[in-house]
């Protein structure tokens, strides 16, 4: 009985929780007639249209081209910031290096609003020609990820037992070596449970994108929101649906297959935070 | 051995270092000589020193004070909200988790979401025409609020946040309640304390760290909220949705405002220091 109770409270919290995704997920199957006089939660005639809409090229918008800038500069922001923070969080654990200062120092960034760096990085990127362009949005997403990436691997390294080190530096194996032949590939499922997490969190980044790109290197985050803008009178509900979808889908798919790893990040970094 | 090493300790850690410098560093001591001059997108690279007028005018702004009674009151609210919801959760579904994780990965599915994508989802539901919401609220009671208007935008964003964010506060709480050790309810039940004694007296006192933390992520969250808030309302609404976070984005791109923006920034990053280093301080004298 109260096990039934459970399953109906698990049940509502799931839909109220998830009823933008499944009201978007349904909006996106219906054709432009049927939403003006079928808005409820039941599709009469299913439809492919909005989506066959969105994935066709227009000069206006162009989706996938919203798809590789978010990729690309997901891609940057994770892998420079796991190839800084490594050597780093070697230093930091088995030197003893910045303990007591940049760690903390880098450690509490997670909690600064990020907004009061925007000004002076916009005023940065105009004078660099950095605005507008992947590489520029990637620095940034490189700093949104450095805190917790670090944390991730301070943790990992200083789970790995010393007496590894001791053996190969008896070998004769530099400090380097050490890092890159033996703790990094000891250390892989953190290094790709942080990755995941940065793709996740720069895929997700929307106010650098919103300053920082006009046009060329825009991320899907700020180009699903010309598709609310750009047709003029009223919004195309099924086809700015159906690009909400395709834009939410990646990070949600990564999600959904890591999420046994990711709740434990999140322990980690609340603990560290 | 320490000092022979030294060296190579700080050859490992200064690419990082040099990338923090150059990307926050500089970005900060702009910050911090212009917050200080009189400027404008003229005059960008000669910031003429004129003292402290740009503080002077954001301190007498009333929006700003407003946007930080906004951005207070939002993530106070959003954060007590979230984890009392997500902590009932995490306790009263516990059995179901027992056997099965699939049930989590649902509940957590929202956190995968974009926060700006979730807002613009929400103009949909919401909508007048297009939403559910509004459609079912008219069949049913033949009346449905302007959610987003400015009597009920405030409170529609609220749930908006929390409905999106509680799923974090549920997951720590998940993973605390699992880590307190089964031998310690028995011993409880054995004692005689069953049901919400147990969970008061013995569950939530080892709770407790991650019920702070929690707190206190997801009130910076709230406090620094943009995205969501941003698409759903902008500063629309009469101007009472501003968080912080917009203030400043507005006051530099709508009103080129940027000796005002740059000085809010600076008190902004001055307020969440002090703040992050009194917990700091707290946090290890607790420890000790």
């Amino acid at each position: 009985m109260l096990n039934a109770i459970r399953w109906a409270v698990f049940a509502l919290a799931a839909l109220a929780m998830n009823f933008p995704l499944i009201v978007t997920l349904v909006t996106s199957f219906k054709s432009a007639r049927e939403i003006s006089t079928n808005p409820g939660l039941w599709i009469n005639a299913p439809t492919l249209e909005n989506y066959a809409t969105v994935l066709t090229v227009s000069d206006r918008l162009n989706i996938f081209l919203y798809l590789a800038n978010s990729f690309a500069v997901a891609a940057m922001g994770t892998l420079l910031a796991v190839a800084l923070a490594l050597p780093a969080a070697y230093a930091i654990v088995r030197g003893r290096f910045g303990e007591k200062t940049l760690l903390p120092l880098i450690v509490n960034l997670r909690a600064v609003p990020l907004v009061i760096f925007a000004i002076p990085i916009y005023m940065m990127f105009q004078f660099l020609g950095l605005l507008d362009t992947r590489f520029g949005l990637g620095l940034v997403m490189t700093i949104v990820n450095i805190p917790l990436v670090l944390i991730i691997l301070v943790n990992a390294i200083s789970d790995v037992p010393f007496e590894i080190d001791e053996a190969a530096m008896i070998d004769g194996v530099s400090r380097t070596g050490i890092l890159f032949k033996i703790v990094g590939p000891v250390c892989r499922p953190a290094i790709v449970t942080s990755m995941i997490f940065g793709f996740i969190t720069a895929w997700n980044e929307f106010l650098f994108g919103l300053m920082l790109t006009t046009s060329k290197a825009v991320p899907v985050t700020v180009g699903a929101s010309f598709f609310f803008a750009a047709s003029g009178g009223g919004v195309q509900w099924g086809v700015a649906a159906a690009v909400m979808m395709v834009g939410a889908l990646p990070p949600m798919l990564l999600g959904l297959f890591m999420y046994r790893k990711i709740s434990g990040t999140m322990m980690a970094g609340a603990v560290k935070g | 051995m320490q000092t022979t090493h030294r060296l190579e300790w700080t050859l490992l850690a200064t690419p990082l270092m040099a990338f923090l410098l150059v990307c926050l560093g500089f970005p900060a001591i702009v910050n911090l000589i212009y917050s200080v001059s009189d400027i404008s997108f003229e005059t960008l690279r000669s910031p003429e020193l004129s003292g402290f007028g740009n503080f002077a005018a954001v301190l007498t702004d009333s929006g700003f004070w407003l946007a930080n009674w906004f951005s207070l009151r939002f993530g106070l609210l959003t954060a007590i909200l979230e984890c009392l919801i997500g902590l009932g959760l995490a306790v009263f579904l516990a059995p179901l988790f027992k056997e099965r994780s699939w049930p989590i990965a649902i509940l957590m599915l929202p956190l995968m979401v974009a926060p700006a994508l979730m807002g613009l989802m929400y103009r949909l539901v919401l909508h007048e025409f297009a939403g559910p919401v509004p459609h079912y609220l008219w069949a049913w009671f033949g009346n449905s609020p302007a959610f987003l208007g400015p009597n009920s935008a405030f409170w529609t964003l609220i749930v908006v946040e929390t409905l999106q964010w509680t799923p974090f506060a549920f997951l720590l709480f998940h993973m605390a309640y699992q880590a307190i050790p089964e031998e310690l309810r028995e011993a409880a039940s054995i004692d005689g304390a069953t049901g919400f004694a147990r969970f008061w007296r013995i569950e939530l006192p080892l709770m407790l760290p991650t019920l702070a933390a929690a707190l206190l992520i997801r009130f910076i969250d709230g406090f620094r909220v943009f995205d969501n808030v941003y698409v759903l309302t902008g500063s629309g609404a009469g101007g009472s949705t501003t968080s912080l976070s917009i203030y400043i984005y507005e006051a530099f791109f709508k009103q080129a405002a940027i000796g005002k923006a740059v000085a809010a920034s600076v008190i902004l990053f001055a307020a969440s220091f002090a703040v992050l280093y009194g917990l700091n301080r707290l946090a290890r004298r607790r420890r000790r």
